[in-house]
């Protein structure tokens, strides 16, 4: 399989074709907008944390294919957790997507893991991660947040 | 062939041969640019204006020579209305700074059109918030063209300069310059043209047009990147403060006070891009040689071709569809974000732009955040227009 393959694969396609968790939800109590302006990908997070659990999670925007499929397995992998676990998670993916690498991702990160294809295309790593930065400023009150 | 003389052209990525469609970032040079800054380094290598050895004395011919060459490529009256700048921002923002600054009041206003680069809108919006004044915008049409049609209305006795650019970089729109010039004059109002994509691509006559400064981009017109040239009409620079203060614009310090050095030289404080500028000097010389109506007419046979094949793919949205337009195409493809078009066809060699291409206000107009740009040069052919349609069709495929 070529690279372009690798990072277009069938979940991400998937996840960017029918996103899970997509839309302003009624109800949500932390919210941030992820924002690359220069490339144009938009995220908005919004959580509903009741008692330190992230009891549901969406995101909505407009984005390019690798940051929609990465919001979409992230809103899957987050929900449920504790914030402590949703951060450490923040950790591990940057982790993966870093020059270190990560290792156990799949035991570690889920069906995120896959996203470890975009690593070939540095331009696109931004990408990936904007929706986690915008969890993470979500979670600590800022507005907004950024990986440009 | 002329595409012979450009030698970035001819190579591989990810094992495809190159298709360049990014000249409106930033134009390839020909072997005779790379060849002048690499001379001036190996053999005339010193500092100008200042030195009474033989190489200062050749660097400063060769310098002085190159912006004899931009005054013939663009019709000024003679080199000295020339500045050497880093480029059209440099330029911009020098004429905003010197030239502006001191002639506007609160609530005076300054004009710009809705097709402008953020490098001719940001140094404006410095200035109104400098002094109080206002930015008024000229609008624009589904075409992405200007409507002129209020213009008398847009130009009020409070309107003290009009800036508005000369070929759009984001929708190729060519502005009807000299009309905008006559319009702004009869109602005493001095204007700047922004030309960073009009020198590769048409004939540029400053004194035709009218304008009162016009602003050149070096590495647009296949010359170094940081190098260009501002035009001004004699009587403003001269009447104009320096910019920058430093050495080679003055002609005498003292602890008390300098006696500024005469235009252009009052402009160019410090050792300038000597290698930028005699490159950015052989680039005009280059265009003049080849001839700017061959390259026009070449460029409007590709920009034919290719407006017919992007109209052939299904989903595909052409951006700006002026009557008269440089070879640039904005587009999106439904249901394919640009940021993932570019990354595909850059697997099959081609390279365009994605995103808002410094021009925000224009992406806002046609509500989209931004788009694929395929900006085409002379040296580009039909083969590498059908290698686009081909790699779009394919990104089309992965994503069907």
């Amino acid at each position: 399989m070529s690279d372009l393959n690798k990072l277009y694969k069938q979940q991400v396609l998937a996840h960017n074709k029918n996103p899970k968790n997509y839309g302003e939800p009624d109800h949500w109590s932390h919210h941030a907008e992820g924002l690359n302006a220069i490339c144009g990908d938009q995220v908005h997070v919004y959580l509903t944390i009741v008692d330190d659990t992230i009891q549901t999670a969406h995101f909505a925007g407009d984005s390019c294919a690798i940051s929609m499929a990465s919001a979409s397995m992230m809103t899957e992998l987050i929900s449920n957790k504790t914030i402590f676990e949703a951060l450490h998670l923040f950790a591990s993916f940057k982790q993966l997507m870093s020059a270190e690498g990560l290792p156990n991702a799949e035991q570690v990160l889920g069906p995120v893991a896959c996203l470890v294809s975009v690593k070939k295309f540095p331009s696109r790593i931004k990408s990936a991660l904007l929706c986690w930065y915008a969890m993470n400023a979500a979670i600590n009150g800022q507005a907004t947040a950024t990986t440009e | 062939m002329l595409r012979e003389a450009f030698p970035c052209l001819h190579q591989q990525v990810n094992g495809k041969p190159l298709v360049y469609f990014d000249n409106a970032a930033t134009a390839m040079r020909p072997q005779v640019v790379i060849d002048a800054v690499n001379d001036y380094y190996c053999h005339h290598n010193a500092n100008i204006h200042r030195g009474v050895h033989c190489l200062s004395g050749r660097a400063t011919d060769l310098y002085e020579q190159a912006r004899g060459s931009l005054a013939r490529l663009i019709n000024a009256p003679s080199p000295d209305n020339l500045i050497f700048v880093r480029g059209c921002t440099e330029g911009v923002n020098l004429v905003a700074q010197t030239f502006v600054k001191e002639r506007l009041q609160p609530g005076d206003e300054i004009l710009i059109s809705h097709l402008e680069h953020h490098s001719n809108i940001v140094p404006w919006q410095i200035v109104c918030q400098q002094t109080g004044a206002k930015l008024k915008i000229i609008p624009m049409n589904d075409q992405g063209e200007l409507v002129l049609d209020n213009l008398d209305q847009l130009m009020t006795e409070r309107t003290k300069f009009m800036s508005v650019v000369h070929v759009s970089n984001a929708l190729g729109t060519i502005n009807p310059v000299k009309e905008l010039v006559q319009k702004a004059h009869a109602k005493n109002i001095p204007v700047l043209i922004d030309g960073a994509q009009a020198t590769p691509h048409l004939k540029v006559d400053v004194q035709d047009i009218g304008c009162d400064f016009y602003t050149v981009s070096g590495h647009k017109m296949y010359g170094p990147t940081g190098s260009g040239v501002l035009y001004g009409k004699a009587a403003h620079l001269d009447a104009m403060p320096p910019y920058h203060g430093g050495g080679e614009m003055i002609s005498k310090v003292t602890f008390e006070e300098s006696i500024y050095n005469k235009v252009p030289a009052k402009f160019e404080a410090g050792t300038p891009n000597i290698a930028g500028g005699i490159g950015l000097g052989t680039a005009a010389e280059f265009i003049m040689e080849v001839g700017i109506e061959q390259i026009g007419a070449r460029e409007a046979d590709l920009r034919q071709y290719t407006e017919q094949a992007l109209n052939g793919i299904e989903g595909l949205r052409i951006f700006g569809t002026a009557k008269h337009k440089s070879p640039v195409f904005s587009f999106n493809i439904d249901g394919i974000h640009p940021h993932d078009i570019g990354t595909i066809i850059d697997h099959y060699g081609v390279a365009i732009r994605t995103g808002h291409h410094c021009t925000m206000p224009i992406f806002q107009f046609f509500d989209v955040p931004g788009s694929c740009r395929a900006s085409l040069a002379f040296y580009n052919t039909e083969q590498e227009v059908d290698i686009l349609v081909e790699s779009l069709n394919q990104a089309k495929a992965m994503f069907s």
